[in-house]
């Protein structure tokens, strides 16, 4: 009986650990893109506004290399991609309980460089995240539509930049009031 | 009874008034130089307020009778220059600036740039007219140019102050003397240039003037270098620590020392390795005084940094103290495929597509770029020796084309790992006599590429032109040109830490001959490590158990 239970607090210990440790890689994603920052961030942007069906809407890009840059300091290039769906966040706004989740939005895709030289695409974990904070049937189609935000065709040609500021409007400039 | 003296009084009064007002206007002269109002612009000059134009000069060339004419052309203002600069066209007819024409001394190659071709615009003879928008000279239109002609030299691209100076492609050399569209068919319209007010204007070069050129290379800003971009006209200590407008403010001069209007430096004999030293100004030594170790010493680094100067015998300062380059927000071209030139829109016109970054990814009159800022630099051995691939090169097709290879090892023991931008490119070239090709880009009507899209007509016009043998066979080429990485120098909170090395798959993975703790390992050794720690491992159980069943025994 004695080991029986060393051996479950063993296990538990075990796995509390390795959750711990694990826990960023698990709450984050990180995809390395084929493309450089400024394209990767317009093939995403170009993929969000494939899904307007499903209520997604440009909300804004920043830059916060630019911002430190005039801080006086220096770090590779990043560009946040904004998006916001209505048709997601109207429910989890629509609850007090899960009001809270609205820290979360808008929905950002980060797109960065590493020492390495490469391009890298960085998001949050949805599925996970709808689960933990108990919005996971809304949030397992966030991380549907994450995929197609972040698959790209080579065939189709680079788009531009929508250089669209934080919180100014969404697809065309008129539908991100919802978020 | 005194009778009072009205007369004597008034005299008297009179004096003393007099008296008064003296000194009143003798006190107001003494202060007189503190109530003058001094320029705007003056400065303090040991004690004396000092106009900036004559803080920074000598001479004012506005008040200048031979600077005071309405100029007709560039040569008219070089004449007005050297009449009182009598040798200074005399010494730039000397330099690499005005002859672009060099041999090496080591490899006897004939370089220069109306020799060499390279995987941008290729080559520079037929192309006369629109390449010398950077040559410091008026009028290089063809294979005839009077290298000679004192007037022709240009004083006023390196020396302009004002920034309303430019020479435009396609009139070699000359800026525009009446208003011109420019960009051709973009609906702006630039006035001719005011060749007197820049003429009236003249002084020290300036990170600017040379950069006008420099930073232009390869056909736009950014283009060609990496490292030189016109981020650095006005950059901030992070993109360049010596540059920083608010900081030390470099002109490029101030490394590149001229003597004689010839500057130190230069790509085509760079100094890999320079150990001799710090170099004082005016000394006899005729080394390159554009190097590092040149202000800074063979031992550069102090205190808890002192461990940085074991690394000085293998790695050139640049590895690590340019991160990246490119990191001044502007986009550098990474690689250029002419082979997809001449598609045409639906309705048979050239077509340009624009990339994400808003640069030109495809253009009809030269094919694909692609661009990337903030690059990583790749590193290789380096001793200074650059072989250059020239139009009398035999090449081998079926392998990728070094234009310049850099010469270094491990072993030579004057070699450095420098970072290095390697430009990649597929370009046209002779496939009958597997030889690199001069290519009518520009200039001729009939036979131009950028305005017949007919490769083959080009290149065989660009051969006879060159007077080159030429099969009548164009094919595609795949090349690579290296560019050290020199320029960009960032502060030393921004230097490439030691964990970018220092690491598997690290920046100088693949770099052969040297060993990197934390980078290589010696299959052999990590064995025994292994080995040495088990055994120590059962050498402690052992031990232990020994102990325990002693001590179990004893009690």
């Amino acid at each position: 009986m004695m080991k029986a239970v060393v051996g479950f607090i063993t296990g538990i210990v075990f796995v509390g650990i390795a959750g711990w440790n694990m826990a960023d890689v698990m709450m984050l994603r990180e995809i390395q893109s084929p493309y450089g920052v400024e394209e990767t961030a317009a093939r995403i942007q170009r993929n969000i506004q494939s899904l307007s069906a499903n209520g997604w809407t440009l909300s804004g890009l920043r830059n916060p290399a630019k911002a430190i840059a005039k801080s006086g300091s220096n770090v590779p290039p990043v560009l946040l991609v904004e998006a916001c769906s209505t048709k997601y966040s109207g429910p989890i706004l629509g609850e007090d309980k899960t009001r809270i989740l609205s820290i979360l939005m808008p929905c950002t895709i980060t797109v960065y460089k590493k020492d390495d030289g490469k391009t890298y695409i960085g998001l949050m974990n949805a599925g996970l995240m709808g689960k933990m904070f108990g919005v996971g049937d809304i949030m397992a189609q966030v991380a549907k539509d994450q995929v197609i935000f972040t698959t790209f065709d080579p065939k189709k040609p680079a788009p531009p930049l929508i250089k669209i500021k934080p919180g100014g409007g969404g697809a065309g400039g008129k539908s991100a009031d919802g978020c | 009874m005194l009778k009072f003296n009205y007369k004597g009084l008034s005299l008297a009064m009179a004096f003393v008034m007099s008296l008064g007002i003296s000194w009143s206007v003798q006190a107001s002269d003494a202060k007189a130089p503190d109530k003058v109002p001094t320029p705007s612009a003056a400065a303090d000059v040991f004690g004396i307020a000092v106009d900036e134009k004559v803080k920074k000069s000598t001479a004012d060339h506005s008040k200048f009778k031979e600077l005071q004419v309405d100029f007709k052309d560039g040569p008219a203002v070089t004449k007005a220059c050297i009449s009182c600069h009598t040798e200074a066209s005399k010494q730039l007819h000397k330099t690499k600036h005005w002859n672009w024409d060099y041999i090496n001394a080591d490899t006897k190659q004939h370089l220069g740039k109306k020799n060499v071709i390279n995987n941008f615009c290729t080559s520079v003879p037929s192309n006369y007219k629109f390449c010398t928008a950077c040559h410091i000279g008026y009028g290089w239109e063809d294979d005839k140019f009077d290298f000679t002609a004192e007037e022709k030299v240009d004083c006023l691209v390196c020396h302009d102050t004002t920034g309303g100076y430019k020479k435009l492609p396609g009139l070699a050399g000359h800026p525009n003397y009446k208003t011109m569209e420019w960009p051709p068919h973009s609906g702006k319209f630039r006035p001719p240039t005011d060749l007197k007010r820049v003429a009236q204007s003249v002084g020290k070069t300036s990170r600017a003037t040379c950069g006008a050129c420099h930073f232009r290379g390869g056909g736009g800003d950014a283009v060609k270098h990496g490292d030189l971009d016109s981020t650095l006209t006005n950059p901030d200590r992070h993109l360049d620590i010596h540059m920083d407008a608010k900081g030390l403010d470099f002109s490029c001069a101030k490394c590149h020392t001229s003597d004689s209007h010839e500057v130190a430096g230069s790509r085509y004999e760079p100094t890999a390795v320079d150990d001799k030293g710090t170099l004082i100004r005016g000394s006899k030594d005729e080394r390159n005084a554009a190097t590092c170790v040149a202000c800074h010493g063979n031992v550069p680094h102090s205190g808890e940094f002192a461990k940085m100067n074991e690394h000085t015998d293998k790695l050139a300062c640049q590895t690590c103290h340019i991160p990246a380059y490119a990191r001044g927000d502007k986009h550098t071209k990474m690689t250029w495929d002419w082979s997809t030139l001449g598609e045409m829109d639906e309705q048979g016109k050239p077509k340009k597509i624009w990339g994400s970054e808003g640069k030109v990814l495809y253009d009809s009159k030269k094919g694909n770029f692609t661009y990337d800022r903030y690059v990583i630099p790749e590193y290789q051995w380096f001793n200074g020796d650059v072989e250059f691939t020239l139009a009398d090169t035999k090449v081998d097709p079926t392998k990728v084309l070094k234009i310049n290879s850099f010469k270094g090892s491990p072993d030579d023991g004057k070699s450095r790992i420098w970072p290095t931008k390697v430009f990649r490119g597929k370009q046209m070239f002779d496939k009958g006599n597997n030889t690199l090709v001069i290519t009518s880009l520009s200039d001729d009507p009939k036979t131009a590429l950028w305005k017949n899209f007919d490769i083959n007509k080009a290149v065989e016009y660009g051969m006879q032109y060159a007077g080159r043998d030429f099969s009548g066979d164009v094919g595609w080429i795949e090349t690579e040109m290296s560019w050290p990485i020199t320029h960009m120098v960032a502060p030393k909170e921004d230097v490439v830490d030691c964990h970018q090395c220092h690491t598997e798959n690290g920046r100088l993975a693949g770099i052969e001959g040297i060993y990197i703790p934390g980078a290589n390992n010696t299959p052999l050794i990590d064995k025994l490590g292994f080995l040495a720690a088990f055994l120590t491992l059962v050498g402690v159980l052992i031990h232990g158990a020994i102990r325990y069943f002693m001590h179990k025994r004893g009690g």
